[in-house]
């Protein structure tokens, strides 16, 4: 159930090359992976926040912002991992909306959960948390009025599956917003983001325990597809617009795609 | 942290509630789920298959699916045997 699969994208009518992976990705399956984010569930905010400098709030604020998520809406947090967006959304919409954060972390989740029950707000009780895959969401078609995405895409092995799930489970006209590394075309911010990941990202995981869980990182944003791809990717899943959105100086990009 | 979380969750019970229920279909089939509580957990009609519930969260991933075998499931109201297909084993989906 866990193999790793492959990934090929047609090309669109008129164009040449097709965008096209290799047969098997060469980086861990999704139980490897699944199991990593188990083992990085207790650390997992307080690296997110060292690694970038707190900048990692901004972003998601900006994330949700895309989403179009309004107050009364039901939305979709992928890959949730801890929480962060969902929480995000729970503000957005209010006490008569309603969050679902799905992640295939069981570990990730009950941190997602105990945080929830931490904190005082009482419209975080409008969230509900779901074990689940991205690759088959437990919706049903048109469901949602918006989702999120945050550092999930880049680690599902197969990225049109998720695209065509989330197209799958959005209401006609909403949006899906994905937030991740950005795949930089431009040399000298590959360069930038490969150096920091070595020198800044690896070395504080080290620190941790972690070395190799962070090192993998280098790696999935190596097999990861740049904005383009993203927006010919969203496109070719169905949605009617696709827009990436390149930020935090070209290190991060988020994805808007509209159904 | 994680100690407070089964805390909480413990007290506050297993199951899930009905709302989630109703969101939920099966991750395979895409069709609409039961609550089995003697069991707590969520039993997809439409292939046969239950998913469990832990402190009260949906375990939803087809991994986490386990055929069921008919003689061993409640069945909902008014619904009639099947035979058990020849083969046909528990374990993960």
């Amino acid at each position: 159930m866990a193999a790793s699969s492959h990934l090929s994208l047609r090309p669109l009518p008129g164009q040449n090359r097709p965008i096209f992976r290799s047969k098997c990705r060469p980086v861990r399956c999704a139980d490897d992976r699944q199991a990593l984010f188990n083992r990085i569930a207790p650390v997992y905010d307080n690296l997110n926040d060292m690694l970038s400098l707190g900048q990692h709030r901004i972003w998601k604020r900006m994330a949700v912002s895309w989403s179009g998520a309004k107050e009364g809406d039901n939305v979709l947090d992928l890959c949730c991992g801890s929480g962060d967006l969902a929480f995000l959304l729970s503000e957005k919409v209010g006490p008569n909306g309603k969050v679902i954060g799905l992640d295939f972390s069981k570990k990730q989740l009950e941190v997602a959960s105990t945080r929830q029950h931490i904190r005082s707000k009482a419209c975080y009780n409008n969230i509900k948390w779901v074990e689940g895959s991205a690759l088959d969401l437990p919706f049903s078609d048109c469901y949602f009025d918006a989702i999120t995405m945050g550092y999930g895409l880049r680690n599902v092995i197969d990225f049109r599956k998720a695209m065509e799930e989330m197209y799958r489970v959005l209401k006609p006209g909403s949006k899906a917003s994905v937030l991740d590394f950005n795949k930089s075309t431009d040399i000298l911010t590959a360069l930038i983001q490969e150096w920091m990941i070595d020198n800044v990202v690896v070395p504080v995981a080290t620190g941790y325990g972690l070395t190799d869980e962070y090192k993998y990182l280098k790696s999935s944003i190596q097999q990861y597809l740049t904005g383009k791809d993203l927006e010919q990717l969203a496109l070719e899943a169905g949605f009617a617009n696709a827009k990436h959105f390149e930020i935090g100086v070209g290190l991060m990009g988020n994805l808007v795609a509209t159904r | 942290m994680v100690r407070v979380s089964r805390a909480l969750l413990k007290d506050g019970g297993l199951g899930i509630s009905k709302t989630l229920s109703e969101i939920l279909v099966c991750p395979l089939s895409k069709q609409p789920l039961r609550i089995c509580e003697e069991r707590n957990s969520l039993i997809s009609d439409a292939i046969g298959v239950s998913y469990p519930i832990v402190d009260g969260i949906p375990c939803l991933v087809p991994n986490d699916g386990k055929i069921i075998d008919n003689n061993d499931m409640p069945k909902p109201e008014g619904a009639v045997d099947s035979p058990d297909e020849k083969g046909m084993s528990r374990g993960s989906v």
